[in-house]
């Protein structure tokens, strides 16, 4: 869809118009989950201290031994936390379930044929190649996003899975704790390796900028979503006219209403 | 890594007669199930033909190895050689239990506790040693069989017997680069060996002989694969982040995109 010949007042006016795009649910797990992160992540990294694996620099073990005063309350601290972030996440999905993971799952991360098609092109315009190209329309989240999406919901289960295996170590055989260290660790990297491009798009990336204030107001405006998911857009536009048509037929079945309004005529 | 003090055991095997008190004092002292021990001795059986006939005992504990394989695989660090007394400890708070310590082990010291799902070890009773005293094993041997000690000192009950010794063994193992040093000093071992013919002496029997350590699938697979794989995942988004960063800064920002 084309800009080009959009007339400058509606312009104006669909940089002005806000449609919501995420609820305050949402935003909330998202924000918490963020924050659950970034004391999961550096202490997790810091646990690791096998010299044959040899990922950890010594002065980040030795640093975080330290705040916390020993090896034993490093990871007390880890799972600690890690407890917090696995009851409110289940909390939040299970207790929204119908609510907000339903219609989030079947309306939002569901991938479709332009969502094929754009990540066969996206990834060749980002390299430089078929610039002329035009993108398929995206939805809510565009296909890469759906794809991370996937890749954090089946992470996320690993890491939750994983995690308490490890904490409850008399319940279960060796053999389940020795897999369960890779899998936990795994399936940090895999989120983490994509985190770096969703930070950076989400945060950074001028194009993207309304998506991240979105993640605080909730809201984009028109012309964003125009630009960037236009098939949501439509469907909010939809949405409106509907909302439009219903209020119009309302206002004319009602003869109460009807009669106020031409009264003071 | 040299450490302040050098903890070893001497392990006269002529006094050893398999009395197997050692282990009981050690089981009472640092409450070790009873289908466990955390040390043993090996009963290597009759040899030889009559007359000429032998019958060693050997016993064997943790040899707090100067590079212990062991410590190389803990995930946590919850098993480590301490920096003061340089004995192999274990974190039992840290410990998961899940066992890579116990099969990298080249002498097959360490036990999984599944009951508290750690790993347990001799730790030469450094709640003992604390305070002065001997480890269990030691104070309670009645042929003075055990001794312990640290080989810093040239004065010390070890130093003093490894210097009079007539022949001293060490189960050491050298392979691809794994070299743990261990310290458990024998004294007269091949002696009881040569009782049975002059060809075996010097020869340490098979059995106590030190095995390959063993790398669970899990963690070859972390360090081989898992590790090398998302490390070049993560180079690769960082550097397609890094990328557009840098383009960003040198282009500017634009405002809107139109």
């Amino acid at each position: 869809m084309s800009h080009k010949n959009i007339p400058l007042p509606e312009r104006q006016r669909l940089r002005q118009k806000m449609l919501k795009k995420h609820n305050l649910a949402n935003i909330l797990t998202h924000w918490f989950n963020v924050g659950s992160w970034l004391l999961l992540l550096p202490t997790g990294i810091a646990i690791i201290s096998s010299p044959r694996l040899g990922i950890t620099p010594i002065w980040w073990q030795e640093a975080f031994r330290n705040i916390f005063g020993s090896d034993a309350n490093l990871i007390r601290f880890h799972y600690t936390i890690g407890f917090i972030w696995i009851f409110v996440i289940l909390f939040n999905v299970l207790v929204g379930f119908r609510k907000y993971f339903l219609p989030f799952a079947s309306h939002r991360m569901l991938l479709d044929r332009d969502d094929i098609q754009w990540m066969m092109t996206k990834p060749l315009q980002m390299m430089g190649f078929m610039k002329g190209k035009e993108l398929p329309p995206q939805d809510a989240y565009n296909a890469g996003q759906k794809i991370y999406s996937y890749f954090v919901v089946i992470c996320t289960i690993g890491i939750m899975v994983s995690g308490p295996v490890m904490v409850f170590k008399s319940l279960f055989p060796p053999i389940v704790k020795q897999i369960a260290q890779p899998i936990h660790f795994i399936s940090v990297f895999v989120i983490v390796a994509w985190l770096f491009i969703h930070v950076y798009m989400g945060a950074i990336f001028p194009e993207e900028k309304e998506a991240f204030f979105s993640m605080f107001s909730g809201k984009v405006s028109a012309w964003y979503a125009r630009a960037h998911h236009e098939k949501w857009y439509n469907e909010k536009l939809k949405e409106e006219v509907e909302w439009e048509d219903r209020v119009q037929q309302e206002l004319l079945e009602s003869p109460h209403l009807t009669e106020e309004s031409s009264g003071p005529d | 890594m040299p450490t302040k003090n050098h903890y070893a055991f001497v392990i006269d095997v002529a006094r050893c007669i398999d009395c197997r008190a050692c282990l009981v004092a050690c089981s009472v002292e640092n409450n070790v199930p009873m289908d466990h021990t955390r040390i043993w001795v090996h009963d290597q059986q009759v040899q030889g033909e009559w007359p000429t006939l032998s019958h060693t005992f050997v016993p064997y504990n943790c040899m707090h190895c100067d590079t212990p394989p062991c410590t190389e695989v803990c995930v946590s660090g919850a098993t480590y050689k301490d920096a003061v007394s340089g004995l192999v400890l274990v974190d039992q708070e840290a410990c998961i239990g899940c066992g890579y310590c116990v099969e990298a082990c080249p002498y097959g010291v360490r036990y999984i506790d599944q009951r508290r799902g750690v790993v347990d070890k001799c730790n030469a009773c450094v709640q003992r040693l604390e305070v002065g005293l001997q480890p269990a094993c030691v104070a309670t041997c009645v042929g003075k069989a055990r001794m312990f000690g640290d080989l810093n000192d040239p004065n010390s009950e070890v130093s003093v017997a490894l210097r009079n010794a007539k022949t001293v063994t060490r189960l050491d193992y050298e392979k691809a680069g794994i070299d743990p040093d261990p310290n458990i000093y024998y004294l007269n071992l091949v002696e009881t060996q040569s009782i049975l013919s002059s060809d075996t002496f010097g020869q340490v029997p098979q059995a106590i002989l030190p095995r390959d350590p063993h790398y669970t699938i899990a963690e070859e697979g972390w360090k081989k694969v898992a590790i090398p794989l998302l490390a070049a995942a993560m180079g690769a988004t960082f550097l397609v982040q890094a990328f557009f960063f840098t383009k960003q800064l040198l282009e500017g920002e634009k405002e809107f995109e139109e």
